[in-house]
């Protein structure tokens, strides 16, 4: 298999790792791409930010913890180094009651699931799984597979497929948070994966509302019908009106680096999958997601993550290439092909 | 168009169109129109805080302040006026 897609044949920005072929991109007469130039003020006063943050979230748990009924916090869980390192921290740093929710895509590695139960059983989590029905997921993600249904910008930071699958995740525990009246809301992102200043944020019901519609609305009405129930029904936005939790993802602002975040996982129970690929290390769909993305865009769906990961000079620029201009595992991409029948 | 509404116009074309301003409204509704995401509305609040010298609250994170060119520029005016 042949992608043209290797750092030899492209030209890749000096600095970054982001490659010729990424939307709107140009380089100066260093090979330095102009998102490097765009962000080098901000990067200067990151570590000021992050400590701004860690302060920020500080305050914000100790104004929230054992005021909920039940639990503090709801944690989107894929069982994947990050959201487990996320739950590590909340539970040991920060001592919340947590609710570690899993959406069971039917491409959840068997390794994953081993994960989640050694680390909530280790750290004392409560946790479960939402399944939705395979013509669910199996519809949902052929037709991702095969075409591309969401906007221009939001496919520079992932693939259709798995816009597709965070999309129900994240609305899914949002609804939950609002039911059961949970002041925070949890994710695993790395630093390279949202802007910092979404690390820490209400989330506000009207944009919510617009955001979530927006979403919807870019999926055929046969799978819109199929996936609603699993996003936050319309007359929440009302009755919840003033439960709308804040949104937190640490790991924006906590020191990450990977080696050491799988040497802490390794010692409560997470040990490292070796049947997924260089970009998620729990979901058997992400191989073949990639694949698709590669060729109809040119470029790889992470690229736009890693390429903020080397900026901030939390990964090394060779590892951030071998992540991203590595083949795709062709028995794994196979692998969601058949089963999907595609 | 006001410098404001060029400003913001400008960064947009160039951030999230890719050059190409085609239907860019003032009223376009960038959630709507798939032009921008949820967290490309957040990567917009970065640059108005920059480049405005506003802080936007979280509770003034709405459509109604941030959702089109038209909703921004009397949103920003509104801020820098009652800061002044
Ligand atoms: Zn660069």
């Amino acid at each position: 298999m042949n992608y043209n897609y290797k750092p030899k044949e492209l030209t890749l920005c000096t600095h970054c790792i982001l490659p010729e072929t990424f939307p709107g991109i140009s380089f100066d007469e260093q090979g330095v791409c102009k998102y490097c130039r765009q962000e080098e003020k901000k990067i200067i006063h990151l570590d000021e930010k992050k400590e701004e943050y860690r302060k920020k979230l500080d305050s914000l748990i100790d104004g929230t913890r054992n005021k909920a009924p039940v639990y503090d916090v709801i944690l989107a869980y894929s069982g994947g180094k990050d959201s487990s390192y996320t739950l590590k921290l909340l539970r040991e740093k920060y001592d919340l009651r947590i609710l570690a929710i899993t959406l069971d895509n039917h491409f959840v590695s068997p390794a994953a699931f081993k994960n989640i139960k050694n680390v909530t059983d280790h750290l004392g989590v409560d946790t479960y799984s939402v399944r939705p029905p395979w013509p669910v997921i199996s519809e949902m993600f052929t037709l991702t597979a095969k075409a591309d249904v969401f906007s221009k910008t939001t496919l520079l930071r992932a693939s259709s497929v798995c816009t597709a699958c965070i999309g129900i995740v994240k609305n899914l525990i949002l609804k939950t948070a609002l039911e059961m009246s949970v002041p925070l809301v949890a994710f695993g992102w790395s630093p390279g994966q949202a802007p910092i200043q979404s690390a820490i944020m209400k989330t506000n019901p009207g944009m919510a509302q617009q955001a979530q519609e927006a979403l919807l609305n870019s999926f055929p009405e046969s799978i819109r019908k199929k996936i609603i129930p699993y996003y936050v029904p319309k007359t929440y936005f009302e009755i919840y009106r003033e439960r709308f939790p804040q949104n937190i993802h640490p790991l924006a602002f906590f020191d990450y680096d990977e080696k050491n975040i799988i040497k802490e996982l390794g010692q409560i129970g997470w040990m490292e999958p070796k049947d997924t690929d260089t970009n998620s290390s729990n979901c058997l769909m992400n191989a073949f997601a990639n694949h698709c993305h590669i060729e109809r865009h040119g470029f790889h769906p992470y690229v736009w993550e890693i390429a903020n990961m080397v900026r901030q000079g939390v990964m090394e620029r060779e590892e951030g290439i071998h992540k991203i201009y590595s083949d795709q595992n062709i028995q794994m991409i196979n692998f969601a092909k058949e089963r999907l029948g595609i | 168009m006001s410098d404001m509404k060029e400003k913001i116009r400008s960064f947009i074309v160039e951030n999230f169109l890719f050059g190409d301003a085609g239907e860019l409204k003032e009223d376009t509704s960038f959630l709507n129109d798939g032009i921008i995401d949820s967290t490309g509305i957040l990567e917009l609040v970065d640059y108005i805080e920059e480049n405005f010298g506003i802080k936007v609250e979280d509770d003034e994170l709405v459509p109604e302040n941030l959702d089109s060119i038209k909703n921004l520029e009397a949103y920003i005016t509104r801020k820098t006026q009652s800061a002044a």
